[in-house]
């Protein structure tokens, strides 16, 4: 759906996007993740024809986003971070002015707008301002408004940022509603937890660079190399270090009072032998449990120390933001 | 037929709002005064210059009154052009704008039609008053519409000049400015040269120099003169005769050769005048989609970094 090829966008010396390549297969829900200024929104402005990357190509469909700048528009809904409103215009008014810059006639609009209104649960605000919504209605409405020409890529910048807890809820249950309606998604965000619940694939960006993409199991798989293995225990902590230590397939990773956590290269079958072991030398095992990486660990190995990029931050703000 | 978008929601966003009627109250208002003011110099001339029929002096009416329209158009368009693009970027409401299907110059010309539209609500709720000296008699009917088509070359190129700042600025309050910096260089800058050049022919002549050369390409610059086209308008309209024509007549020193013989021909100033404003016109508008093209934009920002 969208291939992105050795992207690039220069300011002067500094480059907000290098060196970016992704796939984005038809159907996926894919999220961007990365700290302020690491290059997201540049990516998504040069995917929807608003900024001209420095080099590099990016298609959708096959077709060239720069070579066929109009064609690629009706293929594009993009939904911005911030949500400008015109005084004085109507819900349904607001959908048929998108609509018809698309061409598109009245009575199409009409029904479109109709069902995606429904969609996105504001039917009953068509007569409604705009500007009187309350911000998680906006951004819904700008969610439908994107979709009004039935576009087969969905763009969404931060979309959450700053909605209350249940207007969040309400566009993550949307965009998964969308996506299992077939549309890709591409969706920037910084809250990761939202993201890891929704999102099928991920792609983390650090100062300009792509540096991990794809399955967010997959690159937990790839980034922290094993598997984790968490097993409490009652009695014979040392019994149980020791078998650890013993095999050479596991490598503890801490001690506690009464848990052992522990990354390993074994198969099921051996995890279930290694834990049989230690139950046969008397060690009282209460329970075990893979240990899950989270995305927000995996973005802090991915992307490094926090705090020591700090200075590199404030020089890596975008431009044009 | 597919009346342009931006058209459609702005003139119905706008028609909603208190400012259009309160703008065409203030319209009205100050054509209103400025009519009784004019009758009543009118009057009171004919009462010094020997009880003249006051009728006979009604006519000027039509130039007051048309002078007033245009000069309030030419006040008013810039500003609501000027905010045009800059307030869409302020609202950012712009960059949505540019990933539909609209080019930039259909989004260029939908913002110039509004400013149009809007105009012609102004001059149209003026015609009862403008009307007053064709009822009275001593004009033609056909005037009328004479100064509606100049009211809406008017608009056009007042909104071309404002759309141009607008697509430059990010601000809407700095492309007012600049719009109206715009304005200053089409009235005093064409003309001013010409002046100059003239008051220093006048010198020379009164010390008895020769002078050489001619100020025909400055001359040329008049056919940009928005004062001097409104000139000749009302000339032709009133009197029957080029003001132009006899200007370069006088003026000029020397024989005025090529496109400067041709305006100066009866008739002529006004249609090559109209023709080089079109184009001026046409060429702010091609400039502000260019402006407002995100991918030429930064393409041009870019080679600028570059080189420097």
């Amino acid at each position: 759906m969208l291939r992105i090829d050795h992207l690039y966008k220069n300011y002067g010396k500094f480059q907000a996007v290098s060196d970016l390549s992704l796939h984005i297969p038809q159907g996926d829900l894919f999220g961007f993740v990365g700290p302020n200024g690491a290059g997201k929104t540049t990516t998504i402005r040069m995917v929807c024809g608003l900024m001209k990357p420095s080099a590099g190509a990016i298609s959708i469909n096959g077709m060239d986003a720069l070579a066929h700048r109009k064609d690629i528009k009706r293929q594009i809904g993009y939904v911005p971070d911030f949500f400008g409103v015109y005084d004085n215009l109507k819900v349904k008014e607001y959908m048929d002015f998108y609509g018809s810059m698309y061409r598109m006639g009245s009575k199409e609009i009409e029904k479109i707008a109709d069902d995606l209104l429904e969609l996105v649960n504001l039917s009953d605000k068509k007569e409604v301002f705009v500007d009187t919504l309350s911000r998680g209605m906006k951004q819904r409405l700008c969610v439908a408004r994107a979709l009004i020409h039935n576009p087969a890529l969905l763009i969404l910048d931060e979309p959450n940022s700053g909605l209350d807890p249940r207007a969040r809820v309400e566009m993550k249950e949307l965009l998964l509603n969308l996506q299992s309606m077939g549309k890709t998604i591409v969706i920037s965000s910084h809250i990761l937890s939202e993201l890891s619940e929704m999102c099928t694939s991920i792609g983390i960006m650090d100062r300009g660079r792509l540096v991990a993409a794809g399955r967010i199991e997959d690159i937990m798989e790839g980034v922290f190399g094993s598997n984790g293995l968490v097993i409490t225990l009652e009695e014979g902590r040392e019994t149980a270090v020791r078998i650890a230590k013993e095999n050479p397939r596991v490598k503890l990773e801490s001690v506690g009072e009464q848990e052992i956590r522990l990354s390993h290269t074994m198969t099921k079958q051996e995890v279930s032998k290694l834990i049989g072991e230690m139950i046969a030398k008397d060690v009282v095992v209460t329970g075990f449990h893979k240990q899950e990486g989270s995305l927000e660990t995996l973005f802090m190995s991915v992307t490094g120390d926090g705090d020591a990029r700090k200075g590199e931050k404030e020089d890596a703000s975008e431009p044009h933001r | 037929m597919h009346l342009n978008p931006i058209v459609k929601k702005d003139v119905k966003v706008q028609s909603r709002s208190m400012k259009i009627c309160w703008g065409i109250f203030a319209y009205e208002l100050i054509l209103a005064l400025v009519f009784f003011l004019a009758m009543l110099v009118i009057q009171q001339n004919s009462i010094y210059s020997g009880g003249q029929n006051i009728y006979n002096a009604m006519v000027w009416l039509y130039p007051i009154l048309a002078v007033t329209q245009l000069v309030i158009l030419g006040i008013v368009v810039p500003v609501r052009t000027a905010a045009s693009i800059s307030g869409e970027k302020e609202r950012q409401t712009f960059d949505i704008m540019m990933t539909t299907s609209m080019t930039p110059f259909s989004v260029i010309l939908g913002k110039v039609m509004t400013a149009i539209v809007q105009s012609m609500f102004y001059v149209v709720a003026g015609m009862p008053i403008m009307a007053l000296p064709f009822i009275i008699g001593g004009m033609s009917w056909s005037s009328l519409f004479w100064f509606l088509g100049v009211a809406l070359l008017v608009s056009v190129f007042s909104a071309s000049i404002g759309i141009l700042c607008s697509s430059i600025c990010r601000k809407s309050i700095s492309a007012v400015i600049m719009s109206y910096g715009i304005y200053l260089i089409f009235f005093l800058g064409t003309g001013l040269p010409y002046l100059i050049y003239q008051l220093v022919i006048a010198a020379n002549n009164s010390y008895g120099y020769v002078q050489s050369g001619s100020g025909d390409n400055l001359l040329l610059l008049l056919l940009l003169n928005p004062a001097v086209y409104l000139l000749e308008f009302f000339a032709e309209v009133m009197i029957g005769e080029s003001v132009a024509a006899s200007m370069l007549g006088t003026m000029s020193s020397t024989q005025p050769g090529g496109l400067v013989r041709l305006a100066a021909s009866e008739g002529r100033w006004l249609i090559i005048s109209t023709v080089v404003f079109l184009a001026v016109i046409f060429l702010f508008l091609w400039l502000a989609a260019r402006r407002i093209d995100p991918v030429r934009q930064h393409r041009r920002r870019q080679s600028m970094k570059s080189k420097a």
